[in-house]
């Protein structure tokens, strides 16, 4: 890698409730370049949303804390910075865009005063000059009159619409890194698509890096250059979206890709599913967290959690102890016996 | 926005036209009527028919009541002591007139509603303004004179008591939500618990015994007075005097009253901002670096005033309620008391006027509650 915007190294993010310590994050790391779009699909409550609030420092204790780990942002650990000095890191160097835009705006502010707040927060113009640059920055995620808007309120806007405004604010101070955690998910279907390619269209001409926080690989196929797997609160897989998708060193990772339904494929079969349920993360089982739903599982994966090792020949890398000899590609998915074709 | 306050008050009319017929049903059904004490007094025989006649008792309850209808809403007596009620009315009207064209916003709404209230306050106080509300059945004598000097008494007293539940209790539950589960929150449950749970006549000789006596005791001084709106030799005082023996007279009565009311507010406000500082768009403004404070206070406060609205436009009848009991533990000389007086001894006219002019004060402090929703949320809208 040459160079890195974000490193995290060994993230551990629980929360104490009343059953035991939820270890939402345990223990992830990994790096970012500038630029990259870097996908984190898993199953809800993987730990991906999380591992954006970490970033962005938004755990809140008691419920919540980061125990362990470092978040170098351009080399800065921003663990280590002070509640001032992180102020002016989020929504300016780091921003961050939220899966409901019906309910993460405030509803008694104007949409420009909204807007207008982030501007002068982080780039000390005055409020003419914001205003401008807020009427700039809705017209670039395309919001006809945009200045006829600004005097609106989040109410008067669709949710595909305050998803734009979302991004307008997210990128007003063009930022070196967006995370956007499932910002499509409440949306429209045909609504989605065009907020996603905005979003990464205008990403691109800042040559800012994206976080794309989903659990539809879809959405991570067509929009990200790398991905990573998440799988209770450790990272399973990471690879180029090519080598993931093509090639699933992870039997989850595989799995995953069984279950998505693809258009140029004729489905004779039905749709594969992962059998059971995530484990709870407050109760983990010893070893692979995978092992009790993994058909491929051995003894040792009951014994010893795997670590991420790299794959040969590529950038993959992968968590598990039978990578090396299974080759998942040659493995038919089927729904109900998992027949080994070659073996 | 000018519609819906006509609307509002066309609506607020009827109400209590409805107001005035159910309380006097109620009165007419009452066992035994106004006259039945006088009747027990030997003496009063030969004057009973008379008293009868004079005051229409002999009509139907229908007659008595148009009769009463007509009285109470007829002026007696009008008349301008200066220009100056013509002014300002004149000038209500054309700011309305100029304004109703632009009316769009809840701010100007209420900017109306305050020019209006301002402007009929200055009207009636350069009017000599009377109407006649009848006679006390009870001797006390005219009914409007008697609820006007009794009013001020007890403005003076609910107005202090809301004020200081709101300043105390609205930022005492604010904070409790910013630092949840900290000791002060917890503190401050437990203690608005008490407050909540105890009864007014409780508190207030407890206040009395403790801040009054007992202090008094303590320290040699005079600090709080348990009774009376001022010393007897008040007109006496200079004004700083006057200014201390108001206060000495109005804080024990007053705190009463705003315990309560501080502890439902302190309450209402914990829960609501609680549940706004967990809302989505409070993480979207710490997501955009904004300071902690800022977030709080910009953001969260407006959100969570908006429920606390309501509970103080419907408090300010617990006020009036409460202010009953209040005002007789204190031997405060306000309206409540004379209340209590018109209903024991059956007295038509004085619990008809009292009625009404609680109602009348409901009635607005609902439509300025209404109009300040759509102030502090753009959401509501008055088409």
């Amino acid at each position: 890698m040459t160079e890195t915007l974000l490193k995290v190294e060994d993230l551990r993010t629980y929360f104490s409730t009343e059953e035991g310590v939820v270890r939402a994050v345990d223990g992830i790391s990994f790096e970012l370049a500038p630029g990259e779009r870097r996908g984190i699909v898993g199953e809800s409550g993987s730990g991906k949303s999380v591992t954006a609030m970490s970033i962005m420092r938004l755990i809140e204790p008691p419920a919540g804390e980061i125990v362990t780990g470092t978040i170098e942002f351009r080399g800065e650990n921003l663990l280590m910075l002070g509640d001032d000095e992180m102020q002016k890191i989020r929504g300016s160097k780091i921003a961050m865009i939220f899966q409901d835009p019906m309910t993460a705006l405030n509803p008694v502010y104007t949409i420009g005063d909204q807007l207008m707040e982030t501007i002068i927060l982080h780039q000390g113009v005055s409020a003419a000059q914001a205003r401008d640059l807020a009427i700039q920055a809705l017209e670039d995620v395309q919001i006809p009159n945009p200045e006829g808007k600004l005097s609106e309120y989040p109410h008067q806007f669709s949710g595909g619409m305050r998803q734009r405004v979302m991004i307008a604010m997210g990128l007003s101070c063009n930022p070196d890194l967006l995370i956007a955690d499932e910002p499509t998910t409440a949306l429209d279907v045909t609504t989605q698509a065009q907020i996603m390619n905005l979003m990464l269209k205008l990403a691109a001409e800042r040559d800012t890096a994206v976080l794309l926080i989903t659990h539809d690989l879809g959405v991570v196929a067509g929009f990200c250059d790398t991905v990573q797997v998440m799988y209770a609160g450790g990272i399973v897989e990471f690879g180029t979206a090519d080598e993931v998708f093509h090639n699933p060193q992870h039997p989850y990772t595989w799995g995953l890709l069984g279950s998505m339904t693809r258009l140029d494929e004729v489905h004779k079969k039905r749709l594969h599913s992962i059998a059971g349920a995530p484990p709870s993360v407050i109760d983990l089982p010893i070893g692979c967290r995978f092992k009790p739903r993994c058909e491929f599982a051995i003894d040792k994966c009951g014994k010893v959690l795997p670590m991420l090792q790299d794959v040969e020949g590529g950038s993959q890398r992968v968590a598990c102890h039978r990578a090396e000899e299974l080759d998942l590609k040659t493995f038919t998915v089927t729904d109900d016996e998992h027949e080994e074709v070659a073996s | 926005m000018l519609a819906y306050i006509i609307r509002r008050l066309v609506y607020g009319v009827i109400t209590l036209l409805a107001l005035s017929m159910i309380v006097f049903s109620l009165l007419q059904m009452t066992g035994g009527g106004p006259l039945d004490r006088l009747k027990l007094n030997p003496r009063m025989g030969p004057y009973i028919d008379t008293l009868t006649e004079l005051w229409g008792l002999d009509q139907p309850a229908w007659r008595q009541y148009l009769t009463w209808l007509k009285n109470y809403t007829t002026p007696e007596t009008i008349a301008l002591q200066n220009v100056l009620p013509v002014i300002a009315i004149g000038a209500a009207i054309g700011l309305t007139v100029l304004m109703a064209k632009f009316m769009k916003s809840q701010w100007q709404g209420l900017l109306v509603v305050g020019v209006w209230v301002l402007a009929l306050w200055i009207a009636i106080s350069n009017t000599t303004i009377k109407f006649n509300w009848g006679t006390s059945f009870s001797g006390a004598g005219d009914v409007w004179n008697l609820v006007f000097s009794r009013a001020g008494a007890t403005f003076r007293l609910g107005l202090t008591a809301l004020t200081l539940a709101l300043i105390i209790g609205v930022p005492l539950g604010i904070y409790q939500a910013v630092r949840q589960y900290s000791f002060f929150d917890q503190l401050g449950t437990v203690g608005a618990f008490f407050a909540f749970s105890t009864p007014i006549f409780i508190i207030g000789i407890g206040l009395q015994i403790v801040l009054a006596l007992y202090l008094e005791r303590w320290t040699g001084v005079k600090i709080f007075y348990v009774t009376g709106m001022n010393s007897p030799g008040y007109s006496d005082l200079s004004a700083i005097g006057k200014l201390v023996d108001t206060v000495q007279h109005l804080v024990l009565p007053a705190v009463s009253i705003a315990l309560i009311s501080l502890a439902g507010y302190a309450r209402f406000q914990r829960s609501s901002m609680l549940e706004v500082l967990h809302s989505d768009y409070l993480r979207t403004a710490k997501a955009k670096g904004l300071p902690r404070r800022k977030v709080i206070v910009k953001h969260a406060l407006r959100n969570a005033m908006i429920p606390v609205v309501t509970l103080v436009s419907l408090d300010l009848a617990f006020m009036i309620g409460g202010a009953i009991i209040t005002e007789s533990i204190f031997g405060w000389p306000g309206i409540g008391r004379l209340y209590i007086l018109a209903i024991t001894t059956i007295d038509y006219p004085l619990v008809m006027a009292i009625v009404m002019v609680i109602g009348m004060g409901l009635v607005l402090m609902n439509i300025i509650a209404d109009i300040l929703y759509g102030v502090l949320d753009p959401r509501v809208r008055y088409d």
